[in-house]
């Protein structure tokens, strides 16, 4: 999959107003559960066969087109499968082999430290910037706000293999854009400056990238959900003397938690697993010093065409967001006992 | 260009005059944007420059516009081909992938069942797959089940990316929908398909548009599984396209960044379109609430 | 074909296929109902003039009735995986155009046809005794050497004239020309060279005596920690400091003929046939005019030119094909005497087709007359399967140029890229 962080303009489960909200029977809009939620959940409905009915395509179309190559991904993380082997369609089972191999290497552990690193950077980046753009636009007026979400959809929709390029070049040594802007501003040094001079530098440009192509689904989303807290919760906070940032976390905040949850889920993931826009920046250069966990397993894997070594690095990739992740999903799932 | 009044759509805005804040407010608004759009106008703009200027020691600017570069991408052979499969693979990738979320999301937010809880777990896990590594996994599947250059089989594997998603965010739509009104709508007279279809189904709009996009852009971009599994031209789509423009005699940036920007329409249309109807309806809502 | 779609239809159905077909495969072939058949080519873009390919299709469909020759161009992106999962399919492509630094790794799969027995129908014995070289593992034949090509130095014929200098013909002029032609223009770069040019440094390592990779006792070792490659460098690093081209770069990235030269201030560079002709034309798009000439690249002493690579193509047939004779008898046609003559014409001699007798009679002071003077120094890189994991980015061998180029040590930089090249040769 080459997407990263794109993704649907409103936002996720949580308490979408539907259109017929002004019915006086059904004053749902807005303000959410802090205000005298109505009547919701699956009491109402007999169960029976009818609900396994309903969910067997879903859980058999996964089951057939995901967990059985997952299946397969895990087996052969146990074999031998290199170009020879592909090629004559056998497979030898090679024990445990690809992940001595790994974790032997030291180089694996860097690349695990550096992939949460980058990871924890750009999620915070994206959500605090996501946020505060998704108030700004809040607080626009009808043109303005237009103007800005044009900007974000545009920046949303642009191909991810087209703004690698056009980032790379804005951030060439000799023909760059940003040297030209630094140059006509009068700073000096900047004749040929590198930018990816070493990997931090590179990592620091490929976040500028990755920040600046996940913020839309945030913002935009973010907008979205502030628009459903209603307009009479903030006069309250107003009469109360709250100020601007006591209403975002008494009044904002709360009511977009599952927003924030859900969004954070989705980042995380999507950033850690981001993989064009890391490799085709430098290719994990320069000296192998900005490879994240997928690019690793690219350039240790399917580049050198050793399909064993790459499972493996797959399924202990996943393992450890597994693990890392476990506390969402704990949270998730109590969100969805709340419901 | 400065603020109007305030709609009721936007409660924290006040009627006192705050000129200073209020224009740094849209400042700052204006140079966000631009910040965003810049790589997409720099996108575009290259797409229309002769190749002399393209890249230049100092950024060209002003120059006579040409549409050579769009010739260029959109002569290559097959182009059409390209055209028609991955609108085929994508539309039908989603459709699908609505169709059967719609389903297994109506059963995870109303009903109960054994295994519920294991199914949301799994949803979210689901995610997380790596499609990417898969890509060799899947290949061998394919191969030997002979479905190799199948766009049904391309068709399946992008409506399986993107079902995940779907479900999650379709359940938590339906999930908002009090159950109150689908249960007036059956004391009305409807079956429980009529409430569903007459009462739900038209309150789901934002969600199925949200999902809709989500799965147009993932299903639109993908790369690596076509690279590997549809070697066949006839088969292959969009994307692949995009990257024939650099070659071993030189880079056609020109025509990369026109096929680029030709690429981006599609999602482009299909964003305004739906962004309008999607977060139009919600701050409907959110007014008359 | 309809069992493919139904089956596809349904992921139920899919797995019912994925049951019912395991291993098996039909081997009709490709012929179709009417008994036609369909002979597959893979080349890769840029490798050959449409028009000569379309006439070589001609006669062959000519020759053999019913048989119709489909060319696919391939994209250099993802080509190994895309090249790797092709060999291992039933019904793969006949005939796949394959880099010559890659074609012992294929061969060692399986996955190609072996053509020794047919060297006679090929015509083998006229070939090119060092394009062979890669054809071949543990003396069987894998595949027919095509073309081969190798840099030379480009420069523009003003700026050289401006400063007095003409083509050198040993380092020392070479260098003493650079020093002059900065001299008369500062503006210029007297050469331009990135500091990841490896196939130029590999010359100059076998300048020295030096190899990039040497057999000992049955496993493959690095030699960029050798003092031969310590002084290659030294050399590159002394002819990288006439140029203000990045360091951590190589010459595709930005592509040094259509998106450098173009530009001007580059009074010389080092490429290949197609580059200049790339750079030619994008000057004439520009509306500039451009006058290059060329020269080999200067060896230590003024009898010899320097060592160059020689880079190239070779065709071969895949061993799972289904119409192996067709393929072989189009691969001699393509590859044999008549048809390399007007291919080596059509690429006005910028390929050195695979035989002597095939080559394109170059016009003095031509690109082709100075790259066939500098093949004569010609030699490729180690023939075993796994260098072509060791060219696979992040090549080891760019990553020590870099290194050094910044100022550190050859021979510890050296180390740390043998290590890297063990690990990924010997796999």
């Amino acid at each position: 999959m080459t997407v990263h962080s794109q993704g649907a303009a409103t936002s996720a489960p949580q308490d979408a107003p539907p259109k017929s909200a002004g019915r006086p029977k059904a004053p749902l809009a807005g303000a959410g559960r802090t205000t005298g939620t109505p009547r919701r959940g699956r009491a109402s409905l007999p169960s029976g066969w009818l609900p396994y009915a309903l969910i067997a395509p879903a859980v058999v179309s996964i089951a057939g087109l995901l967990l059985y190559p997952l299946v397969k991904n895990i087996l052969l993380s146990f074999q031998q499968v290199n170009k020879i082997e592909l090629i004559q369609r056998k497979a030898p089972f090679i024990g445990l082999d690809n992940y001595t191999q790994l974790l032997g290497e030291s180089r694996f552990w860097t690349v695990v430290v550096r992939s949460f690193a980058f990871t924890a950077a750009n999620v915070v980046l994206i959500m605090v910037l996501g946020s505060l753009i998704g108030i700004l636009l809040n607080r626009l007026g009808t043109k303005m706000r237009l103007v800005l979400s044009l900007a974000l959809v545009m920046a949303w929709a642009m191909p991810i293999v087209a703004s690698v390029t056009v980032f790379q070049w804005l951030f060439d040594e000799q023909f760059g854009v940003v040297n030209w802007l630094m140059r006509t501003l009068g700073f000096a040094g900047y004749e040929q400056h590198n930018w990816f001079e070493s990997g931090f530098s590179t990592l620091v440009i490929i976040t500028v990238l990755v920040v600046w192509g996940s913020v839309p689904f945030v913002a935009l989303n973010m907008y979205a959900g502030l628009t459903t807290v209603g307009a009479e919760l903030y006069e309250a906070a107003k009469m109360d003397g709250a100020n601007g940032w006591q209403t975002f976390w008494k009044v904002v905040f709360p009511n977009l938690k599952p927003f924030f949850l859900v969004t954070t889920f989705l980042e995380v993931i999507w950033v850690f697993k981001a993989f064009t826009q890391v490799y085709a920046m430098r290719s994990g250069g320069p000296d192998r010093a900005s490879e994240t966990l997928p690019v690793f397993a690219y350039i240790e894997g399917q580049a050198q065409q050793h399909y064993g070594l790459a499972a493996a690095i797959s399924v202990l990739t996943i393992l450890m967001l597994v693990v890392v992740m476990s506390f969402y999903f704990r949270l998730i799932l109590k969100q969805e006992e709340e419901q | 260009m400065s603020t109007t009044a305030p709609k009721s759509a936007q409660p924290l805005r006040t009627r006192k005059p705050l000129r200073p804040a209020a224009v740094a407010k849209n400042l700052g608004a204006l140079l966000l944007a631009l910040v965003f759009v810049f790589p997409v106008y720099w996108m575009f703009s290259s797409a229309l420059k002769p190749s002399g200027e393209i890249l230049t020691k100092d950024p060209v600017f002003v120059f006579t516009p040409t549409f050579d570069n769009f010739g260029t991408a959109t002569g290559v052979d097959l182009f059409w081909t390209y055209v028609g499969n991955s609108l085929v693979v994508t539309v039908g990738a989603v459709l699908l992938a609505l169709l059967v979320a719609l389903a297994a999301s109506f059963a995870i937010a109303r009903m109960k069942f054994k295994g519920r809880k294991g199914l949301v777990l799994g949803v979210m896990m689901a995610q997380m797959a790596p499609w990417e590594v898969m890509v060799i996994a899947m290949y061998m599947i394919a191969r030997d089940a002979e479905l190799l250059n199948s766009l049904p089989l391309l068709t399946a594997i992008y409506f399986v990316m993107v079902l995940p998603f779907t479900i999650w965010t379709l359940r938590g739509f339906i999930a908002a929908v009090p159950v109150t009104l689908e249960e007036a709508a059956q004391i009305d007279g409807c079956t429980r398909g009529q409430a569903f279809r007459k009462v739900i189904l038209p309150l789901l709009a934002p969600g199925l548009m949200s999902t809709s996009l989500f799965g147009f852009i993932t299903a639109w971009n993908e790369f690596a599984m076509v690279l590997i599994l549809n070697k066949d031209k006839a088969a292959q789509t969009l994307p692949l396209w995009l990257t024939q423009f650099q070659t071993a005699f030189g880079n056609d940036w020109g025509a990369t960044m026109a096929a680029s920007t030709l690429f981006a329409l599609p999602v482009l249309l299909v964003f305004v379109f739906l962004q309008r109807k999607a977060v139009g309806g919600m701050t409907a809502g959110a007014v008359k609430g | 074909m309809k069992r493919k779609l139904i089956a596809a239809v349904g992921v139920a159905g899919m797995m019912a296929g994925v049951a019912a077909c395991g291993n098996g495969g039909d081997d009709k072939g490709t012929a179709d109902a009417n008994g036609n058949k369909t002979v597959t080519v893979w080349v890769m873009d840029g490798s050959a003039p449409k028009a000569w390919l379309d006439e070589v299709n001609k006669e062959f469909e000519a020759k053999h009735p019913n048989t119709k020759v489909k060319v696919e161009i391939q994209q250099w992106k993802g080509i190994q995986e895309k090249v790797t999962t092709a060999l291992s399919e039933n019904t793969p492509p006949d005939v796949i155009e394959l880099g010559n630094t890659q074609t012992a790794g294929y061969a060692v799969t399986g996955g190609l046809a072996d053509l020794t027995g047919d060297k006679a129908k090929l015509g083998a014995d006229a070939w090119q005794k060092g394009m062979l070289s890669s054809a071949e593992v543990d003396g069987k034949l894998y595949s027919a050497p095509w073309y081969a090509a190798n840099r030379v130095v480009v420069y523009d014929k003003k700026a050289y004239q401006k400063a007095g200098v003409t083509p050198p013909k040993t380092r020392d002029e070479w260098i003493a020309g650079l020093e002059k032609l900065k001299a008369s223009d500062p503006a210029t770069q007297p050469i331009y060279l990135p500091g990841q040019s490896w196939y130029v440094l590999a010359g100059f390592v076998w300048d020295e005596g030096g190899e990039l990779a040497v057999k000992d006792g049955g496993k493959w070792k690095g030699q960029l920690g050798t003092p031969q490659a310590a002084s290659a460098m030294e050399f590159y690093k002394k002819l990288q400091s006439f140029s203000t081209a990045p360091k951590d770069k190589d010459e595709a990235t930005p592509q040094q003929s259509t998106d450098i030269v173009p530009k001007g201030g580059v009074a010389s560079w080092i490429g290949l046939g197609w580059e200049a002709q790339g750079a030619l034309k994008a000057l004439k798009e520009a509306g500039k005019e451009g006058d290059f000439g060329y020269f080999p690249i200067p060896g230590k002493t003024a009898d010899k030119p320097g060592s160059v690579f020689l880079g190239g193509s070779n065709l071969a047939v895949a061993e799972r094909s289904k119409n192996k004779d067709l393929a072989k008898e189009w691969l001699a046609l393509a590859a044999g005497k008549d048809q390399m003559t007007k291919y080596a014409a059509a690429t006005e001699g910028a390929l050195l087709p695979n035989q002597q007798a095939a080559n394109f009679a170059a016009a003095a002071g031509s690109f082709a007359e100075s790259m066939a003077k500098g093949a004569a120094a010609g030699k490729i890189t180690p023939v075993t399967a796994g260098w072509a994991n060791v060219e696979t980015e992040p090549n080891p061998i760019k990553e020590f140029m870099t290194k050094v180029l910044k100022g550190e040590d050859a021979a510890k930089a050296g180390e740390a890229a043998d290590k890297e090249i063990a690990s990924r040769i010997n796999k």
